[in-house]
């Protein structure tokens, strides 16, 4: 039986090669693995170059060794996370990955639950033994020891994680079967969760006084750093830092030392596995099923309806209309959860807001927020897909509407606009009123902060048109080349895929600076005039100007876009793969 | 109604539907049947706008499909073969999105018929992942009726319908053709087609082969050689397995 299933992967295998292969033909995908080619040389030329020029001398004291206890650090707490969100929260870590056709054919066949989990297991070794070569390859010039140490050490780290991900999934569907008595049984994991971040989160606390009052944001990480190493927070993450620490082995010698852990780790999670197997085809297949109907969804659905954003009055323009429908599909499927699991930061901001005095953690966060509001400016449109990306699924009902082209672009380019300007403002406010103890040197800093609330409104202003510009481009590709966007379904992979997605990154990057130019011009020209009459800089004024005009060319744009969706053949759109 | 005069839709080099030509007058109900690949869904989707034709026009109540695309949709309903619904919208959500897209004010009162029409009271506040297949067919068919088309487009409606659910749709089909509404059905189901359909007309490989009444087909020669019953006339008009 085995060899039945090792020849289902062969022939999987190969398939899917050969198919890579044949799509070569469409250019956008022999363009992306040109790109992708190209990106990859060039990173790993220059990790060659890099190697060449800090020379034999400081071989092993590369940039990963210089930051290995930071770096297994992080590693450890990263994988508690995942650890303890994959039990939390169902949804997270679904390591089952069976098609509905592979649910179809091998769970009626006379296959036992043991074979379909070893299979598992053992099908899921390439994608791992792959994710852990092409990061050999980046990291290996900064790695402390040698590649194969890395990528061994990647190998070991990455199936653990997937093993116990598995685990978890089949415990909660095993458990959940039983209904509330089994949900019951399931305190004793969910305590030991509860009790390991408690334990991380007391001996914060414990340490609070002295964290609010170091001066710099190293100095904090270097603290929290001991923390996590000593008492019972060291020995609540000492299984992830095992774990961690394999991959950054200096040496052969340390990989034998560091080896004993993870590969216990290994064996116990392996075990927990085979023994959860009763719950094994359950899982599968309600995976299956969520993969199959994921198609025009971003996840499955769930029971039981939250309220609407608003109510959808019976008159009005279609663009309300579908603002209105794609809002509810962030509220539908986020609202609850995203609160739930924002409450903790917002616990967080809190205190520092009540203790920090401006000072110490709160001018930190407040330094942080502010790149966290230009990232949400410059990528939220690509995060925040609630638009006709997500829609190109439905293309061919979209279609069905009385709706003109123009009218559909823009009902559907509002929501996620409207979502990402909220991040935006909410990132803002928060530096703004984190950020009155922030320190810096130079008479610029000290200008910044002297008018940084009229910098900060400015930035409000623009936001939303500079969202909305990226969002228009963003729908641009996916009506101009439906096929280059993933609207729904599983991500496209591979390095003719990571070249299209840089390629399209690059379209972006070029269309906002495009965008932005004849506003920016005609605000500077405003600002010129002003300043020549009164002598002073205006901000404000011209950020509204600038604002209006990029919001005018957007207009300009959807109603060009939409003469092109009107025009544009549902079989355009890739069929899934 | 529906007018539709030498249409043609090409794939790359593939000819899905060649020179096309067939018209639905009010109250009329149309049953367009044709092996599988014959051109059925392509010609369906070209007419309610959701693949423009290669050559040749589609005229819904006057307005060009291509031309004047938001007034001839506004008139029209398609049911698709696989109900397309929205993850994240309730039945009732479904119901207001669509009033608001088409215009109709009384919302709720039609809803609530409709939905007591296609035995969907009581779900109204369910998401799709809540309903079996047969329950999601019937929303996307209240969706189509809500605005009370002039023009109707069924294809493979009795898919996933429970044997009440069968009989229901026949009798919305009926009764809206009655009503004055041009009605297409497409199906496999020649005895859905024999039953309901006023016309039929037969399209193999993207030809129309047919386009007569039932007696009329029976009375051609050339077809009711190998019997009288659609399923016969069927085959010998496509001259293979149905």
């Amino acid at each position: 039986m085995f060899g039945t299933l090792l020849y289902l992967t062969g022939c999987t295998i190969k398939n899917r090669v050969k198919r890579r292969l044949q799509r070569l033909r469409e250019p956008r995908y022999l363009i992306g693995l040109i790109v992708g080619l190209l990106y990859l040389w060039f990173a790993l030329f220059r990790n060659a170059g890099n190697r060449r020029a800090a020379g034999a001398a400081v071989r092993g004291a590369a940039p990963i060794a210089a930051i290995a206890g930071p770096f297994q650090f992080v590693g450890s707490l990263l994988l508690l996370a995942t650890a303890a969100a994959a039990w939390l929260w169902p949804g997270v870590g679904h390591a089952v990955t069976f098609s509905r056709a592979e649910v179809q054919f091998l769970f009626t066949a006379p296959v036992t639950r043991r074979q379909l989990v070893h299979y598992e297991v053992l099908r899921s070794q390439l994608g791992i033994l792959f994710g852990s070569a092409i990061a050999t390859l980046f990291l290996r010039g900064g790695a402390p020891g040698r590649g194969w140490t890395l990528l061994a050490g990647l190998w070991v780290l990455l199936l653990v994680v997937r093993l116990h991900l598995m685990g978890v999934r089949l415990r909660r569907t095993s458990l959940a079967q039983h209904g509330a008595s089994g949900l019951a049984r399931q305190w004793l994991p969910l305590a030991v969760i509860v009790a390991a971040v408690g334990t991380l989160a007391a001996a914060v606390i414990g340490d609070w006084g002295r964290l609010t009052s170091l001066a710099g944001a190293g100095e904090v990480f270097r603290e929290l750093q001991r923390l996590g190493g000593t008492g019972a927070a060291g020995a609540v993450l000492w299984p992830f830092r095992a774990l961690a620490r394999l991959p950054l082995a200096a040496s052969t010698a340390e990989f034998g030392r560091a080896l004993p852990v993870p590969l216990l780790l290994l064996a116990l999670n392996y075990a927990w596995v085979l023994r959860s197997d009763a719950a094994f085809e359950e899982a599968s297949a309600e995976h299956a099923e969520k993969r199959a109907t994921h198609r025009g969804a971003p996840r499955a659905a769930v029971k039981g309806a939250a309220p609407t954003p608003f109510t959808l009055a019976t008159d009005g323009p279609p663009e309300t209309a579908i603002l209105w429908k794609n809002l509810i599909l962030i509220g539908r499927f986020a609202s609850l959860r995203t609160l739930v699991r924002l409450l903790p930061i917002v616990i967080v901001f809190g205190i520092i807001v009540s203790t920090g005095g401006g000072r110490g953690v709160a001018a930190v966060a407040a330094a942080i927020c502010l790149p966290l509001a230009a990232f949400a400016i410059l990528m939220g449109s690509q995060m925040a897909r609630n638009d006709l990306r997500q829609d190109l699924g439905n293309l061919a009902l979209l279609k069905t509407w009385p709706v003109r082209g123009a009218e559909l672009i823009r009902g559907e380019v509002l929501a996620p606009t409207a979502v990402v300007t909220a991040a935006t403002w909410a990132l803002l406010l928060a530096s703004a009123v984190l950020g009155s103890g922030l320190r810096a040197g130079g008479a610029g800093w000290s200008l910044f902060m002297a008018h940084r609330y009229s910098y900060l409104a400015a930035v409000a202003i623009l936001a939303p048109a500079l969202v909305l510009s990226q969002t228009i481009v963003q729908n641009a590709l996916a009506v101009l080349f439906p096929a280059w966007v993933s609207a729904s379904g599983p991500r496209s992979r591979g390095i003719e895929a990571m070249g299209q997605r840089l390629l399209m990154m690059a379209v972006l990057f070029l269309t906002l600076v495009v965008a932005v130019l004849p506003g920016a011009l005609v605000a500077a020209v405003l600002a010129g005039v002003v300043y020549w009459l009164t002598g002073t800089v205006p901000v404000v004024l011209p950020a509204l100007v600038a604002a209006a005009v990029i919001v005018g060319e957007c207009w300009l744009a959807a109603e060009g876009l939409g003469r092109v969706l009107e025009r544009t053949d549902v079989s355009a759109v890739e069929p899934q793969e | 109604m529906i007018d539709v005069q030498h249409l043609t839709k090409i794939y790359g080099e593939f000819k899905a539907v060649d020179d096309f030509s067939f018209r639905v007058g009010p109250g009329e109900i149309v049953g367009l049947i044709g092996p599988n690949g014959a051109g059925k869904t392509s010609t369906l989707r070209c007419i309610v706008g959701i693949q423009a034709p290669s050559a040749g026009t589609v005229t819904v109540g006057g307005h060009d499909i291509v031309k004047q695309a938001v007034e001839a949709k506004r008139q029209l309903a398609f049911m698709a073969d696989e109900p397309q619904l929205f993850s994240y919208l309730t039945v009732m959500e479904h119901l207001r999105l669509t009033a608001r897209l088409y215009r109709v004010r009384d919302v709720d009162m039609r809803a609530k018929a409709l939905l007591s029409e296609l035995q969907l009271a009581g779900k109204e506040h369910a998401l799709p992942g809540e309903l079996s297949r047969g329950m999601k067919q019937k929303v996307a068919i209240a969706c189509g009726l809500l605005h009370d088309p002039a023009a109707l487009l069924f294809d493979e409606p009795l898919t996933g319908l429970d044997p009440l659910g069968i009989r229901h749709m026949k009798e919305t089909i009926v009764s809206r053709g009655r009503a004055g509404a041009a009605v297409i059905v497409s199906s496999h189901l020649l005895h859905l087609v024999e039953e309901i359909c006023t016309r039929i007309v037969i399209i193999d490989r993207g030809v129309k082969v047919a386009d007569a009444t039932l007696a009329e087909l029976q009375a051609r020669p050339e077809l009711s050689a190998a019997g009288s019953s659609l399923e016969e006339i069927f085959i010998s008009a496509t001259a293979g397995e149905p």
